[in-house]
Parts: C-alpha cells; structure tokens; sequence
C-alpha cells in the first residue's frame, strides 16, 4: 500500500523515450500501423503467416530498441492461465480447424490430439504474443501526449459529421493527467479508513453485499472528490477562454515526413500479403518439416 | 514520564531494487513521552507523512526500530487493529474522508469497525463530538456534506476521537482554515491533551501554532531529525533555521534581528507578549501604558 | 480599470434556499493597484472576485471591465483575456498531461498562431521561474510548483488584471513564498493585482486593503491604515498579523515608538533609533 506514495516518481504511461526510427515516427503513422497489423494478426490463419508476423514484429522491437522482456512483461501474469487454457484445448478440441479433415495424432481415453486441436493452440500462442508486442510498441514508443494528438488529428475529418474528435481527446488527456493524482488520492482515503479500522484485506469469507458496503469509504469519498474536482477545474478552464473546440489552434504541431508515409505502405504491403496470398503449400511444407523432426525427437527420447 | 513512542534509527525507502527508488527515512531518532506535545516540523519531503505512518502501522519499519507504548512495531504477530485503536491518526484535509450520509454514522465508523456494541459507540459518538465542539443533538442527523469545511473537518477529527486514543496524532490540522477557526481548533486540541491527557503528536508549518502548543519539536529535513529541543531552544538558533529555511514566528523574528544589531536582547522569545516584555526590559519603556521612563 | 456599481449577488435567486453574497458594492480600481481583499469566511470575497471575469453575473448592479460590461455576453471572452484568474487548489486548475502544455492551454484558446504560441509559453515559463520544469507532468510537482505553473497559464494569456482566489491557502510557507514572489514581480511588470485571502501578513503586501463583511466593504485604505484600527478589526473578526500587535503594545508602552509598523525589519529599524540605557531599570 505504501509503494503508491512513490507514485509521483513514476512516469504514467509507460513511455521510454529511446528515440529510435519507431519512437520518431508520427503518432498518426503509428496509429495507422497499429490498426493494420492488429487486423493481420487477428486474421492470419496459418503457420507461415503466423511466423512471418512474428519475425517482422521481433525485427520491429529490435529497431525501437525496446527490450523484448519489457515489451512482453504484460504476459507474465497470465502465462498460468495461458498454459491452462492453450493444455486443455490441445487435448479436448474436437472441431474442425484449417480447412482440412482433422486427424487423430495420439489418443488415451477420452483425450484426442487431433491435428486441428495442435493448429488451433499453434495458431493461438504467436497470436497473444504479437498482440502483446504491438500494443507494448505504440505505449512504449509515443508518449500520450502524442496518442491523444495523434488520436484527435486521424479522427478529426470525421467532425463533419458531427463525431466530437476533440472532446474525445480532450476527455483522454484530463483523464491521463488526473490518473496519478486518483491513484495518490486513493491511497491516501484507505490510509485513512483503514486507520479508523477499516479493514481491505479479507475477502473470500464475506459475502457479495457485505464486500460490496467495505468498499463505501473509498468508492463514496473518491467519487466526490471527483466532482469536485470537476467543477473546479470546469471553472478553471472557463477562466482561461476556453468555450469549446472552434477557433483553437494547437501547441503541439504533427508534421509527417517522408518516412512516415513509406512506413505506412510497406506495412499497407505487407498486412495485404499476409491477408491474401495463399499459404497452404508453405504451410504443408512447414508441417512436414516438424513432423519429421518431431518423430526423430521422440524415436531419440525412447531409446 | 516514561517514552510512549521511540523510534531508533529508522530508515525507509519507496519502491526498492527498482528505477524508482527513493529513500525517505535515513536513520530517524525520536522519543515522545507520555502526555506530551511534540511537534515535527520540516519542509515538503522530508519525510514527517512517511514518519507518522509508520506509529499507527500503516508502514512497517524497514529498518530500525519503532516501539509505541512498549509494543515492537516490527513484530509479526503485532494486533494492527488495537494498535490502531490506541494511535489515532488524523492525516491533511481530514474532512476529505467523510463517506456516510449522517455526521453520527461517519463518526461511529470508527468504534463501529472495533466491534463496541450500539450504546458504547453512541457514548463515544457523543463523547467525541462534545470535544470538538458539535453538539450532539444538533449535529447528529445532520446532512455530512450539508456542513461547512470548518465543520467537516471537526466530524473527520471526531471521527478519530471516538476511538479513544492514547496517542493523537494530527497532519497539518488547520490548513486552509480560516484564522478563527484555526485558533479554536488548536484550543480544543489543547483541552484534549490538558483534560484527557492524550499524548498529542503535531506536523505542522504552523510555526506560531507550533510554538506555543508544543513541549518538545523534532526538525526533520532529508530524512533525517536535524534538531530537537524545546520551542525556546530551537527558535532561539536564527542561523540554523535559516539554513533548513523554517519559518520562524514573527515576534522571534524581530528579537533575533535585534540580537543581529548588537543589542541584548533573549534569543529565545516566543510569543508578541514576551517580546513586549522584553523589549520593555530592554530599552527601558514605561511599564503598563505610561507616558515615560519611570 | 475595474468599476464596480451597486453589485448585489444572490445565490438560487427565488428559490427557497438562496444566499444573499453581495450586499450593493461600490468599487473602483485602478490600473496598476495591489489590493488586497480581506475578511471572515461567509464575507462575500470569492463572491465578488467571481464577478470580475463574468463567471459570475450580478443579480443586481454592473460590473464594468475597461468599460466593457460583464453581462455582455459578445465580449465575455475580451473580459476573460483582460482578467485572469487563478484558483485555491492547484491541482484542480491544470489540464495537460505536460507543464508546458498546460501554461498553452489558454493561448490555444485564444486562436494564436503556432509561432506566438510558441513564444507566449516561453515568456510565461520564465515569468514564474519554472522553465526546468516545462516537460514534467503536473502529479510531479510540489503545491508550490503547481500552482505557479497555473499562474504562467493565466500569465501566457497577458491579462492586465491578475486575481487570485486564496491562492496560497493550501500551500506550505515555502510554495506561499514562492506564489508571493512571482506576484510582486508581475505587479512590478505593471500587472494589476487583486488577492483574494485570510492571511493578515500578505495584506501588508499590497498598497490597498478592503476589508468585508457580510456582503459589504466595511474598510477601505492603505494597509497602515487599516491596521491602525485594531477595536473595529477585532470586531470583523479579524486579527492583526503578530509583527503589528507588538508594534501596537511597544507604541502603548511607549508613546514615541510608531504603531503601524507593518514588517518585522521596520519594528527592528524602529527599535535601533533607540539607544539601549546604559541602567535599565529594574
């Protein structure tokens, strides 16, 4: 409880300001990118593809100079839950995956490795990690700063037709600067209670209402201190000028380079030749390839 | 009188073994006795909020030893809850953790969490809020965010009160207060201590407050107590306040600037009254409203 | 510069739980004064200090801004240019993830070219010596800092007027130095300045001193003057800041000995013009 104190030492968002060719690009691009490679990822549907996207993000986080242990930090508390779940599917899948008649590799009882449980869980691991390397890439590349501005830009053509981009921006960037403040005041309310006796370790014995009335004296003084704050700082901004969107000009400037626009195309490329180009010969091959090395791997383990 | 609160060589740091870490506490001395009213006093990081933190367990020592009322804080088995009961902790804007509906229900939280049956916890409820000057009746169904700040801040303090505490102890207790219901708070906290004999333990910026409630002040700075001493011991050194830039009172500010002119004048006054008098000494003026030297 | 006739201010007008604030306030203040408001709490100040920037309208009577009237709503967003205005709790006024974009957030509202912006954010920074600190996110300052920060905000708009609303009252003696600091610089600049507080030492800081009460301006005068009158202070429910009441007691003692005294170095210069008797009586 006492670690949040020290809080204000801790910069929010996670940003590592290494200023690579990643970190230099505009937030835009990124956030382009972002999306692109998120709909490959969730669409890739075979071996080869799914190697390829790992070897392209894993040269992308050498170029950002991110170290991958960091990047895939935010795994570590579900890899349990991940083995769990990735065991029992490889064991008891018995659907249908990839397109072609599911054989049965090794059976016991009512457990059925079948080829299409083994796609699925090989599918289904480099997936989590691309997923958790992209996300790790834009938060520890861009500042929030840039995300919210970046956001607000990519999104602002649709204010035509109405969609309220810069007080959607402006809702993420007090949300992010008050976020550290929450946190410290949070802390500061349990302190409190909990020295009047209040008591926020044990669960499990109390009951869902009970549980639900001890988070009173945090949830009800936390709430309000938020309205409040919000009045005041409503006030505080009316002071300054501000009356909505129109007529405000920006202190932050976006210019994109050269680089960004040739950083967008190779990857509009390449998520284009994951997406369509048909894998299954490769994919055979790769198979293959681990089938046999398998089988030798096993025929070394027995003897 | 016997060392209720002791503390011996406490260190702390935050977030340790990470890129984030930050000692605050590099080896604290301090001893409070039983019944007194000690003050700390030191600028913004110097460590006083994770100090007190540490007498009511909220923060268990590190390193170095905290022993309130003969009980090792250190100790595994150490019964947190009673502790707590006994060591009141009042922290900055206390008014900020008001949470029931009704003044009486957010100060019987307190007793209510200890488990006394209704009677006990509405004589204490009662109790409490006569100490800091609410009236029962009146103030007990009362709307809590209904009140003023002021009058907030006097549940939140009740709130603590109604524990019972040996040990009393009050972050800031009248920032953002207004001068009059400053001074009436620190009477009442003055009645607390000369008629329950609550040993009452102060972090103020106050210094006028702090110099005339205090018995004894600990000036901590980098996380280290710098000074200790009584009030007329630590304002009556203007180079070493001056170095830790402490605010000195006002009325010990002008006999220091008159010691600096070669005059002599005592070091160590406290209070407007005392300076009248010693100036008067001093300089010869006429006693009581006179017209001239005597 | 800021006119003030017969302002009355009722809070939930007609309805059955209104608070009259203001009580018919006469006001003039010039460009380039230092007042100072104060009184007991429920006196009206933050009330009035409301009125000056049109967040809050009078229910009765005007309030005029270089000749502008608040209640005109085409110009409230010049009015809102002229007088800033910087709030109790730092942490509640500033909106940026970033220091330095926060102190633009005003400019920003003003349509300013990128370059001014630039520029306005610079000077501001400056003005309030918190330049090292541009790129710090705001949890990471000390109360002190922060609201500095918040007076550079209100600075990069170059409002004429400045008024700040118990500015200091959450602060600690340090962050209060610092707040006084960077206020009498910008009134030296030419800033008018208008503070808003319960501290009887920073009213020695100005060169005019209203006292109110209860929705009206009970005193108004230079500070020395004001502190002369220590019975009618006493009943506002004020007290003189320490340094005055020993100037008071020593001018009682001794008659020849000056009672509005303001400052401790004056008390001290005082004293010294007397010689120290060589016999002092017993």
């Amino acid at each position: 409880m006492s670690e949040i104190s020290a809080f204000r030492h801790v910069t929010i968002g996670q940003y590592l300001p290494y200023g690579s060719l990643v970190h230099r690009f505009d937030p835009r691009a990124k956030l382009v990118m972002f999306t692109l490679l998120v709909a490959t990822v969730t669409f890739a549907d075979s071996y080869t593809a799914s190697l390829l996207l790992l070897a392209v993000l894993l040269g992308i986080t050498h170029l950002s100079r991110v170290p991958l242990r960091y990047a895939l930090q935010g795994l570590r508390p579900a890899l349990p839950w991940i083995a769990i779940f990735a065991t029992l599917q490889l064991l008891f899948y018995k659907g249908q995956a990839g397109g072609q008649e599911c054989q049965i590799l090794w059976s016991w009882g009512f457990i059925d490795i079948t080829t299409c449980s083994v796609r699925l869980v090989a599918l289904m691991v480099p997936r989590l990690l691309e997923f958790m390397i992209l996300i790790s890439l834009l938060t520890l590349t861009t500042s929030t700063t840039e995300l919210t501005h970046g956001l607000e830009r990519l999104l602002s053509p649709l204010k035509r037709l109405r969609f309220p981009a810069h007080e959607l921006a402006l809702v993420f960037t007090i949300a992010l600067r008050f976020a550290p403040t929450f946190a410290q005041e949070l802390e500061k309310i349990m302190k409190a209670q909990a020295s009047r006796g209040a008591d926020f370790g044990e669960q499990g014995r109390l009951r869902f209402i009970q549980r639900t009335r001890n988070t009173l004296p945090l949830m009800v003084p936390l709430f309000l201190s938020a309205l409040r704050r919000a009045e005041d700082l409503s006030l505080a901004m009316e002071a300054r000028g501000y009356t909505g969107g129109q007529g405000r000009t920006s202190f932050i400037q976006l210019k994109a380079a050269p680089q960004d626009c040739v950083a967008v195309a190779v990857v509009c490329c390449f998520s284009a030749f994951i997406l369509l180009h048909d894998f299954t010969a490769l994919d055979e091959l790769v198979v293959g390839t681990l089938g046999n090395l398998t089988r030798v791997a096993f025929s070394c383990v027995g003897h | 009188m016997r060392n209720i609160v002791q503390v011996q060589d406490l260190h702390h740091t935050y977030l340790p073994g990470t890129p984030f870490e930050a000692v605050s506490l590099r080896g604290v001395d301090m001893e409070v006795a039983e019944r007194e009213i000690a003050a700390i006093i030191g600028p913004t990081g110097s460590g006083k909020s994770t100090l007190i933190q540490h007498f009511n367990a909220l923060i268990r020592p590190q390193m170095g030893k905290v022993i309130i009322d003969g009980q090792d804080l250190s100790d595994g088995n150490l019964d947190v809850r009673a502790l707590r009961r006994d060591v009141g902790m009042v922290f900055q804007t206390p008014e900020q953790q008001l949470f029931e509906q009704y003044v009486g229900d957010d100060i019987a939280f307190g007793p209510r969490n200890s488990g006394f049956d209704a009677t006990e916890v509405r004589r204490r409820v009662r109790k409490a809020m006569e100490m800091v000057g609410l009236g029962f009746e009146e103030f007990k169904d009362r709307l809590t965010f209904s009140l003023s700040g002021g009058e907030m801040r006097k549940v939140a303090i009740a709130g603590v009160l109604a524990l019972e505490p040996k040990i009393l102890i009050l972050d800031e207790p009248t920032c953002g207060l207004d001068p009059g219901t400053s001074r009436e708070l620190l009477c009442r906290i003055r009645e607390l201590h000369d008629n329950q004999g609550v040993t009452i333990i102060l972090v103020s910026h106050n210094m006028e407050d702090v110099a005339q409630l205090a018995d004894r002040i600990y000036v901590l700075v980098d996380g280290q107590t710098v000074l200790d001493g009584t009030p007329r011991q630590i304002f009556s050194q203007p180079q070493s306040l001056r170095d830790y830039s402490l605010d000195v009172p006002q009325a010990t500010q002008v006999m220091h600037g008159l010691r600096s002119r070669g005059r002599e004048v005592r070091g160590d006054i406290l209070t407007v009254c005392e300076a009248e008098e010693e100036i008067c000494r001093c300089f010869g003026f006429a006693e009581g409203g006179g017209t001239g030297v005597t | 510069m800021i006119r003030i006739e017969n302002l009355h201010h009722t809070y939930n007008i007609g309805q059955p739980n209104a608070v009259v604030a203001l009580r018919g306030i006469d006001l003039l203040i010039r460009e380039g004064e230092y007042v100072v408001i104060i009184g007991r709490n429920g006196s009206g100040k933050s009330t009035l200090a409301r009125h000056l920037n049109a967040l809050l309208l009078p229910t009765e009577g005007d309030v005029w801004i270089n000749n502008i009237n608040t209640k005109d709503a085409q110009h409230v967003r010049e009015i809102r240019h002229t007088v800033g205005m910087v709030f109790q709790v730092p942490d509640n006024q500033l909106v940026a993830t970033v220091v330095e974009e926060d102190v633009a957030f005003g400019p920003e509202n003003m349509g300013l070219p990128h370059a001014e912006l630039r520029e306005r954010v610079d000077e501001a920074l400056l003005l309030v010596g918190m330049t090292p600190y541009r790129t710090r996110p705001p949890h990471m300052l000390s109360a002190g800092q922060k609201q500095r920060v918040a007076i550079a905000g209100i600075m990069a708009m170059r409002p004429r007027c400045l008024v700040l609303d118990e500015a200091t009252a959450m602060l600690d003696p340090r962050g209060r130095r610092e707040v006084l600091d960077t206020v009498r610089e910008l009134h030296g600049n030419g800033v008018t300045v208008l503070t808003i507080t319960h501290f009887m030492s920073e009213a020695v800081e100005g060169n005019r001193v209203i006292v109110m009460d209860q929705g009206r301006t009970a005193m108004d005068g230079p500070p020395r003057e004001i502190f002369s009158q220590t019975e009618k202070l006493r009943d506002l429910g004020l007290d003189l800041p320490p340094v005055t009441q020993l100037a008071q007691r020593l001018h009682q003692r001794h008659p020849a000995f000056s009672g509005s005294l303001l400052t401790v170095d004056e008390i001290v210069e005082g004293l010294c013009r007397f010689p120290q008797p060589v016999e002092v009586v017993a």
